[in-house]
């Protein structure tokens, strides 16, 4: 095994560890601001991607406006979604959220798949860097894996400033930190629930965009989701920059477990690996270093 | 139920509210279902629906009783259903091969229980998603045993040269395990180990304090589940005479949990009611669809759709379930 190859597949594996990465925070966005545990964010990733792809193919809109347009559909989508439907289970039981946003996925997941031209074949969004490859000092490196790098750490760089400089941003922090201070501060907590939904959406849409050069667009490509809770789990759960980085992490992990380790195995170490952290260290990687339970 | 029993509510709790209600209610659907589909269809879906409420038992030990969520319980049908297919196919007879089911099906909940030694709430819920997911994939790559995702065809039961290959049979074993296996619940849930389950799905801090061991409530939910789930596992492998992995996986553990919550996760009853809903509401749903003009395609998605879509109707309108009706 040469350095070259060593390289390509690390690439790649960051190139899917920011996937699995941004699909890991816009879980945890959700479940630290509002409490509800998604299990529908694969399929929002999926109608995302499927949103981009038809306002480019059947409207006609130019690639980059339908990416913005169909980013923000899935955000309105989540807002109304938060407004509507699950605005009602708030509240501690995991239970009650998880089965109805599983139940929400499963509608999604079923009404685009009723839709013969989306199940019927295959698609492929046609992104201006897709199937070109850059040469960096002697190792082929694909340019879909670089975009989807550069796209993910431009995005957490916007969410980071959003996060600390923009009155929205500090509203939803509070809210996740403590929602009864946070509301006796002025800070509307249903309107925070709505702004996470939102984002969490549009983030999901945004990964589907990303993931879709990677693999096809089709009706199932929200299973990527799975593993997005080994990478929140790996990020101590309530940690957004921990939910990015623990799914570089495990993106890096796999690549490299595909590489050493037998056939199938690549598909369990994510698994393993989140269960020997739960055992390890309850809180996440980062709690684990700074010795908090 | 004795005095002592009061408090916190005891094991009322767990009875259906309305029992003759419930059996009257029963009796008509039973009727209707044999006028409407035949006896044959009728009965074999009544052996279904008896081995689903076998394994919606085990989640409402673990999920309503002790109040800890499961994502792993469709893992530990696959266990026994496995161990039953493998033990059946090299001519174990039944008795023996339904023990070895339901202790296979024990002792996966025993080693998907260790974790809520440390964890709880969602961490632990997490960490059974990881368990389930290592045991499919297991099934999958184990081909010298299991022949992997081809999977393995399953000799109907066989108990002592009487072979359960008629629907009749089938109802038969499933209700005669089904009461077994209600009567073990009843009375897990009225002892002191059901008072203790009850008290850490409450609060795990307080019912610590009372005395109670915390990890061995839990370990017990889940091997006392598990178990129940095997012997689903097992008699469903017979039923429907195939397994393969992908029946196992993630899909099941959530249809499992839905089961429970639709019936009411509070209540023995909610299992029966569950799994009355679950295998009547697919066959119902691709009726419907059947109806809908030919030009509409993709009816697997419909079917999909509109199941989800009874799930969030009865999650938001019945959050107690159809049993939990007080």
């Amino acid at each position: 095994m040469s350095a070259q190859t060593l390289i390509q597949v690390f690439a790649s594996g960051v190139a899917t560890g920011c996937v699995y990465g941004l699909v890991a925070l816009s879980f945890v966005l959700i479940y630290k601001a509002t409490g509800a545990v998604s299990f529908m964010q694969g399929e929002l990733l999926m109608l995302g991607a499927f949103a981009v792809l038809a306002l480019h193919e059947a409207a006609g809109l130019p690639l980059a406006a339908a990416v913005v347009l169909g980013v923000a559909a899935l955000a309105a989508f989540g807002a109304m979604l938060e407004r509507t439907v699950l605005r009602r289970t708030l509240g501690p039981g995991h239970l009650t959220a998880l089965l109805l946003t599983f139940g929400l996925g499963m509608v999604i997941r079923g009404a685009v798949g009723a839709v013969p031209a989306a199940s019927h074949a295959m698609h492929r969004l046609p992104l201006p860097f897709a199937g070109a490859s850059v040469q960096l000092g002697g190792a082929t490196l694909a340019a879909e894996h670089l975009a989807v790098i550069a796209a993910t750490a431009l995005l957490a760089g916007a969410l980071t400033l959003f996060f600390r400089r923009t009155r929205a941003g500090l509203a939803l922090r509070a809210c996740s930190e403590n929602a009864a201070v946070a509301a006796l501060m002025g800070v509307s907590v249903p309107r925070m629930h709505t702004l996470a939904w939102a984002l969490g959406a549009g983030l999901a849409a945004v990964a589907g965009v990303l993931l879709a050069p990677v693999t096809f667009v089709h009706p199932n490509m929200g299973l990527v989701a799975l593993k997005a809770f080994p990478a929140a789990v790996l990020g101590g759960m309530t940690s957004l920059p921990g939910a990015l980085a623990g799914g570089v992490f495990l993106g890096v992990v796999e690549a490299l477990a595909g590489l050493a380790l037998p056939e199938g195995a690549k598909d369990v170490v994510p698994y393993l690996l989140m269960l020997a952290v739960l055992l390890l260290f309850p809180g996440g990687f980062a709690a684990g270093l700074r010795g908090r339970p | 139920m004795s005095p002592a029993d009061g408090g916190m509510d005891g094991a009322r709790d767990t009875r259906s509210p309305r029992p003759f209600a419930a059996a009257a209610a029963l009796a008509v659907l039973a009727a209707l279902a044999v006028w409407a589909l035949g006896a044959d269809y009728a009965l074999a879906q009544a052996a279904f629906v008896a081995t689903w409420a076998i394994a919606g038992l085990g989640v409402i030990l673990v999920v309503g009783q002790c109040g800890q969520v499961s994502l792993g319980q469709g893992a530990l049908l696959g266990l026994g259903a496995y161990a039953q297919a493998l033990l059946a196919l090299r001519g174990v007879p039944a008795p023996l091969s339904l023990a070895a089911a339901v202790a296979l099906g024990a002792a996966g909940g025993w080693l998907a229980s260790l974790p809520a030694r440390r964890l709880g709430g969602l961490y632990f819920a997490m960490s059974t998603l990881a368990f389930a997911l290592v045991v499919e994939e297991a099934l999958v790559r184990w081909e010298s045993l299991t022949r992997g995702a081809a999977g393995l065809a399953v000799p109907p039961l066989a108990l002592a040269g009487w072979v359960a290959d008629t629907s009749f049979a089938q109802a038969l074993v499933g209700g005669v395990a089904l009461a077994l296996a209600w009567f073990a619940c009843r009375r897990w849930v009225a002892s002191r180990l059901g008072r203790a389950w009850r008290a850490v799905r409450e609060d795990e801090v307080a019912a610590a304090a009372a005395g109670i061991d915390v990890a061995r409530a839990k370990t017990l939910a889940f091997v006392l589940g598990g178990g129940l789930s095997g012997l689903a596992g097992a008699l469903y492998a017979h039923w429907i005479g195939f397994v393969s992995p992908e029946q196992f996986g993630l899909m099941l553990s959530f249809e499992l949990l839905m089961l429970a919550f639709i019936g009411g996760a509070r209540h023995l009853a909610g299992a029966l009611w569950g799994a009355l809903v679950v295998v009547a509401l697919p066959q119902g749903v691709s009726l419907a669809v059947e109806r809908l003009p030919p030009g509409l395609a993709g009816a697997a998605g419909i079917e999909t759709a509109l199941f989800g879509a009874v799930l969030v109707i009865l999650v938001l309108l019945r959050p107690g379930g159809l049993a939990g009706s007080r």
